[in-house]
């Protein structure tokens, strides 16, 4: 079947009512077209708190970023540098930073690893594109979706008016 | 049953207006643009917003003593700098962010005048049996 990049499957349009109603009856098609928006909407949730923790953490890894780039700039000279430090959260305390050629990334599960500015920066610059690259797939995914549930949507509202139209016709008929 | 805001074929509305490929593209479309016009002004809102701290910060900083230095925030640290120095970064962060605002400006203009284009195809084909409004 048709899918988008990340394996989503295309929503299948009814090209003729008549001909679709054939098989199923109209409860039990309906029931079916339901199950499939549901399970579109499934995969919409998933994509929108993945958008969401996306969103919160690039501009995490851009402030760190910042940082970075300041102490790398910051190397030639001998100057100390002179911080207001947070030591927890609303208590700063002052502290004097020497210029420094090295700083330590925080990798996560327990890990924090020595860096030169120059790889700490590379680092966390790929990781931005990354995370970037990840939302960039998120909202496309998102918006793909959102083609599909309306496709599905309007299925269902086209076999919903359809089995209206076949009840009066078939009051018509018996009257 | 499901209960979507739109686009949507209303129901008990019996219409002869068959449905082909080409217009559920079209409300496909138009569905789409709208969810990405939502996301787009909401950006567009918050990075205004920022922009419109930015220019306070920057009056704020010409009133101050060129000799004094200031805590400027640099990720998560307050570096002690020159007000120049300061006044540097807040100007590279606010040309940043007009250049994004007037992006998503351009974008959210563009998004609607696609939508509107796509509102006069559809009602002119499906009239009262869709609506493509916002709720």
């Amino acid at each position: 079947m048709d899918a988008n990049p990340r394996g989503i499957p295309r929503a299948p349009f009814v090209e003729d009512v008549d001909e679709y109603m054939k098989t199923d009856s109209p409860e039990a098609t309906l029931r079916k077209l339901s199950e499939t928006v549901s399970k579109y909407r499934f995969m919409e949730n998933s994509r929108l708190q993945q958008r969401g923790s996306l969103e919160q953490k690039i501009p995490e890894i851009e402030k760190t970023l910042d940082i970075v780039d300041y102490l790398r700039d910051r190397q030639g000279t001998s100057e100390p540098i002179e911080t207001l430090f947070e030591v927890n959260d609303t208590l700063y305390a002052h502290a004097t930073v020497p210029p420094t050629a090295t700083v330590n990334l925080w990798l996560g599960a327990n890990v924090m690893l020595e860096y030169t500015t120059d790889e700490a920066k590379e680092l966390l610059a790929s990781k931005l594109t990354v995370a970037k690259t990840g939302l960039k797939n998120a909202i496309e995914d998102l918006e793909f979706l959102r083609d599909q549930i309306t496709t599905m949507e309007v299925n269902i509202a086209r076999v919903y008016n359809w089995d209206v139209k076949q009840r009066r016709l078939q009051r018509e008929a018996s009257a | 049953m499901s209960s979507s805001r739109f686009p949507l074929l209303q129901r008990k509305e019996e219409r002869d207006a068959e449905v082909t490929w080409e217009d559920q593209q079209r409300i496909n479309e138009f569905s789409k643009l709208n969810t990405r016009y939502e996301r787009l002004d909401d950006e567009y809102k918050r990075e205004k917003e920022e922009d419109e701290y930015l220019d306070d910060l920057i009056m704020e900083l010409e009133l101050l003593d060129d000799d004094e230095p200031i805590n400027y925030k640099v990720g998560d640290v307050f570096i002690k700098m020159a007000l120049e120095d300061a006044q540097a970064r807040v100007q590279r962060d606010k040309s940043r962010l007009s250049t994004r605002v007037g992006g998503l400006d351009a974008e959210l203009a563009a998004t609607q005048a696609k939508m509107d284009d796509l509102k006069k195809v559809l009602y002119a084909k499906f009239g009262q049996a869709i609506n493509l409004e916002k709720s």
